[in-house]
């Protein structure tokens, strides 16, 4: 009964702390209207406009041939995967096409190309491709080489049976390779980007959201007035993390209901519970970092540089643009580290893979033990800058 | 200063400037005249900065007209066309400087920016040196200069395109006494040698006396202008110091004269309209004794009282027994030292209970560095400090909640409302709903909030926003209150109506209080002081005590009054004579008053300066700290 009482004494300063900081962030209009759009809009933003596939990759031929085999094979270059809309006459034109930007892909054909293969015998094509941004370049580059091989093999198949081009194919022994694509069975790449999107956004406002409401107390001197009164640290912090946490948790339901699954029809196969739940372990485990920002920051200018600089290798580390698996051993070690990237086997599992608590029970842990030694340390930093 | 069919510098004729709904200046009228240092004098938020900035081209106005140096300022190339001719000092130490640029690197971008020739620059750079002594410190980086060399720096940066006019917004706010007379005498002698004109602010009312003609603007409406001397003379009476009253002899008088002023165990009465022997007459008949009284001249801040027209004070709060002998804030050889740096050095000094307790010194001097380690929230190097009978060092929760805690700038939460500041402090503090009620109506009561209470602290005026944060303060009825320069921009009503509320605390409910102020005028009110100097308190007693060991120290005060101030100032000085300048009227210290002032009057006038006495002033707070900072930095 006495730890109750003095449970009750120890909540209620909380309480109204918390209180007052969703009353100033209610009348913070433009950092409301920041935090809403970051949810919806630029969340809608990253689903519908950035993937991963190569579209429309724009390819530039240079045909010296014009055979029926040149025909056959550009003609299977198509829509959506590419856009065959410039003729070179000459390679070097192709390839000035590809300096200046005009073209992604550029296909040589030499002259003889039919003939030569009409004849059996081999014969070569030349292909270039801009690798400069190099995920698309080779992704383009990949799949035209697969186009062009599957040409090869079936000129190749019907000239040694002495047949029309790919009609039995099937009667010979190859593999069929049947794929079946789980989780995100049209490998919608909405999903992907949107829901990661989501992710990313928390991550910022977990960060920023409590570090300027501390440091706004700094700028304006009432902290002292806080350090004063009989609360300790942890009662002066917590609240800042429970209210903004609490508008977090708001807001990623105003994404999931407004963007994500009308729009997007992002699927919710695990409990939405535990995906709140484990959101709020997420933005708890982060906040310990914008703690540990606002001991830093002088003023809010500062803890805006300062969490764009935290957040860089936060995502990065994060996994969703390399697995783990694709990076040198070091950084794959590091990502342990990054609360994001166990945030991100915990949100896809829930949502997509519709797991339970228990089939993630290891990144849970590692959360957990993250989210205590960042909240601790940003406590212990706080501590010692005001004693 | 004559007008002589010279064309005025600056000429305002119904000057409006209103943000949004909010009307800043209310239609102002005045004239600048060639050569005159001219004051707008104001407390915080009267408009003063939207003036200057229309004068000095970088604001529009609404309403009314302007002209400097005969130009219409009513187009942006109008404004553009003067340009060259003024210099600005923006308002905020330092504000218009770069902190990572030395001394003589923030000088040169000054000239450079102006188009200033080198050679010119050179010369004129160095002459300002030389009259600021700013010189051999000129590889300083600015940002780690102290408040009034910056706002010397400041000047330069000013000046070194030599402009006819130059408007310096508040260059005195927020340093300290003995710089600032400094800077005053400084600026007078360079606008002597330049024959600049200047316009200067000022948010001190007893910094009338350094200009040459004043105009004192409150709520964006012109007061009353003219000469300084004229001003508190137009407002005619006596101001009596009073000892030994009885309570209800307080009462008496307060309800016959409207307002009495305790200043530690003395009382402060302005009576209007009436001479020195007219006034201690009156007081006379109504006490029906004789009381022992000192007459003065009233101050500036009387007459702004009185023109705006003082509310009906609150009865005065009477002379109430000692509430105990055993000091409730003691500094037991309390030394912070933040690196090599000693913020504060072996500091002793002891508050009882009921007493009001005024801790003074330059900005940087450890007024603050020393509260915060009363309060707990910075741990001291060395050294105790013990509150409330606790070692703040192990403090714990019970003496915190004892304590009641006013920090520089009213720390509110200025996106809440008045009420709701309350009750966040009221749960703070862990007081139930109920005694949360009842704190808040005497809270709303004491400060005057009625009618405020749902209105941002943002929103409300400057004197309400510092009585809504002494309310918060005192939320949980602490017997121990720690106030940081508790009333710096606001009016000297405002400033009233708080210290009255310090008083009601200290002598009726045995409250201790320990405050910080820059305003000299606020020092004279507080039982004790303590100077603190580079972190150590040089000085501690009563206001009189301190005032008695000046007289010993460096004698008594003599006021001249000459024709050619300036010029006398350099007389007397070369003669050996420890004077200074105060507008028209120079103040010399001197052993014997009545017998030294035909020599001195005679001294002038063998130099052609005609000069006449006034006889024995009465030595001020400012007196006394400026005199003892000058005797520690000499040494």
């Amino acid at each position: 009964m006495q730890f109750l009482l003095t449970l009750r004494d120890w909540m209620r300063p909380m309480l109204a702390l918390t209180r007052k900081e969703l009353t100033q962030l209610w009348r913070d209009r433009v950092l409301l209207l920041f935090l809403v759009y970051a949810f919806t809009v630029d969340i809608y933003l990253a689903g519908s406009g950035v993937t991963l596939q190569v579209s429309h990759a724009r390819t530039v031929i240079s045909n010296a041939d014009h055979g029926v085999a040149a025909r056959e094979l550009t003609g299977r270059l198509v829509e959506p995967t590419f856009r065959v809309d410039a003729q070179a006459h000459t390679q070097a034109q192709a390839l000035a096409e590809l300096d200046r930007g005009g073209a992604m892909l550029a296909l040589d054909i030499p002259p003889r190309f039919s003939a030569d293969l009409a004849a059996g015998r081999q014969t070569t094509i030349g292909l270039w491709a801009d690798t400069s941004n190099s995920v698309q370049g080779f992704m383009a580059a990949s799949y035209i080489t697969r186009v062009v091989s599957r040409f090869g093999i079936e000129t190749g198949l019907s000239q040694a049976l002495g047949q029309g081009a790919g009609v039995a194919a099937g009667s010979l022994p190859t593999v069929d390779n049947r794929i079946r694509a789980w989780y995100n069975p049209n490998q919608d790449d909405a999903w992907f980007m949107s829901l990661s999107q989501l992710l990313n956004i928390i991550t910022v406002f977990a960060i920023l959201l409590p570090a300027a409401a501390a440091v706004r107390e700094k700028e304006r001197g009432t902290v002292e007035q806080l350090l004063v009164s009989p609360l300790s640290p942890v009662q002066i912090l917590l609240p800042k993390v429970l209210a903004m946490g609490g508008a977090i948790l708001l807001a990623i339901l105003l994404s999931l209901g407004f963007v994500l699954w009308p729009i997007f029809d992002v699927p919710c196969r695990g409990s939405l519970g535990l995906f709140f739940g484990l959101s709020a372990l997420y933005v708890f485990s982060t906040a310990g970092l914008g703690l540990f920002i606002a001991t830093v920051a002088r003023n809010q200018a500062q803890v805006g540089m300062l969490t764009i600089l935290l957040l860089a290798p936060m995502l990065f580390l994060s996994g969703a643009w390399t697995p783990p698996e694709a990076m040198p051993p070091w950084l794959a070690h590091a990502m342990v580290i990054s609360p994001l990237h166990h945030f991100m086997d915990i949100a896809f599992g829930v949502m997509l893979k519709g797991q339970t608590a228990a089939a993630l029970l290891r990144p849970i842990a590692t959360l957990s033990v993250i989210g205590c030694l960042l909240f601790g340390f940003g406590l212990y930093r706080f501590r010692r800058q005001f004693g | 200063m004559t007008e002589g069919g010279k064309q005025p510098v600056v000429e305002a004729r119904g000057f409006r400037k209103r943000y949004g709904a909010q009307r800043a200046v209310d239609g102002l009228d005045l004239t600048i005249h060639a050569g005159e240092i001219f004051g707008l004098i104001g407390p915080d938020g009267a408009g003063k900065s939207s003036f200057m900035k229309a004068v000095a081209g970088v604001l529009q106005f609404d309403g009314g007209s302007l002209s400097v140096f005969g130009t219409a300022i009513d187009s942006d190339a109008a404004a553009e066309s003067i340009k060259d001719r003024i210099g600005l000092m923006p308002q905020g130490l330092g504000q218009n400087l770069y902190p990572d640029l030395s001394i003589e690197e923030n000088v040169d971008f000054f000239a450079r920016l102006r188009l200033v020739p080198q050679a010119e620059a050179e010369a004129r750079k160095e002459r300002l040196f030389a009259i600021t002594r700013l010189g051999k410190f000129r590889a300083r980086p600015m940002k780690q200069l102290s408040g009034g060399m910056k706002q010397k720096l400041g000047l330069v940066c000013t000046l070194i395109h030599a402009p006819l006019l130059i408007v310096l917004d508040e260059p005195t706010t927020g340093v300290d006494p003995v710089s600032r007379r400094d800077f005053w005498a400084i600026l007078a002698e360079l606008l002597q040698e330049t024959g600049a004109t200047a316009l200067v602010s000022t948010a001190y009312l007893d910094e009338a006396s350094r200009f040459d003609r004043v105009l004192l603007l409150h709520e964006g409406r012109a007061l009353a202008a003219g000469e300084p001397s004229s001003l508190s003379a137009a407002q005619s009476g006596t101001v009596l110091t009073l000892h030994d009253l009885q309570s209800d002899e307080a009462l008496q008088l307060a309800r016959q004269f409207g307002y009495l002023e305790p200043r530690g165990r003395d009382w402060r009465l302005f009576l209007a309209g009436l001479n020195a022997e007219a006034a201690q007459a009156a007081i006379t008949t109504l006490l029906g004794r004789t009381v022992q009284t000192r007459a003065s001249e009233p101050e500036l801040e009387d007459a702004f009282i009185a023109l705006v027209g003082a509310p009906p004070a609150a009865p005065p709060v009477v002379v109430a027994q000692a509430h105990g002998a055993e000091p409730v804030i003691e500094a037991r050889h309390l030394t912070r030292r933040f690196g090599d740096f000693v913020a504060v050095d072996d500091a002793n000094f002891r508050v009882l209970p009921g007493e009001v307790f005024g801790l003074l010194g330059a900005n940087g001097a450890g007024k603050t560095t020393a509260i915060k380690m009363l309060n707990g929230i910075l741990p001291p190097s060395s050294g105790e400090g013990w509150v409330a009978g606790a070692d703040m060092k192990r403090a714990g929760r019970a003496i915190k909640a004892r304590i009641g805690y006013m920090s520089q700038a009213f720390s509110l939460y200025t996106d809440l409302t008045a009420i709701e500041n309350i009750q966040l402090y009221a749960s703070i503090y862990g007081l139930s709903r109920q005694q949360a009620r009842e704190r808040a109506r005497w809270i709303v009561d004491m400060a005057g909030l009625a009618g405020f209470e749902d209105a941002l602290a943002a929103s409300l005026p400057m004197g309400l926003r510092q009585r809504l944060a002494l309310g918060c303060a005192l939320v949980h009825s602490p017997r121990v209150l720690f106030l940081d320069e508790p009333t710096s921009g606001v009016d000297p009503l405002g400033r009233r109506r708080f210290w009255d509320i310090l008083f009601r605390l200290a002598r009726e409910e045995g409250v201790a209080v320990l405050v910080t102020t820059h305003y000299m005028s606020e020092a004279e009110r507080c039982d004790k002081l303590a100077l603190m100097f580079a972190g150590r308190v040089v000085a501690e007693g009563t206001p009189a005590s301190l005032k008695q060991a000046l007289a010993a120290r460096r004698g008594k005060l003599l006021a001249l009054e000459v024709e050619a101030p300036r010029q006398a100032l350099v007389q007397l000085q070369s003669a050996g004579v420890d004077a200074s300048l105060h507008g028209r009227r120079l103040h010399c210290f001197v052993a014997d008053p009545a017998a030294e002032a035909p020599r001195l009057c005679q001294l002038l006038a063998s130099a052609g300066l005609a000069a006449r006495a006034l006889g024995e002033l009465p030595a001020s707070m400012e007196d006394v700290f400026v005199a003892l900072m000058t005797e520690l930095e000499a040494t």
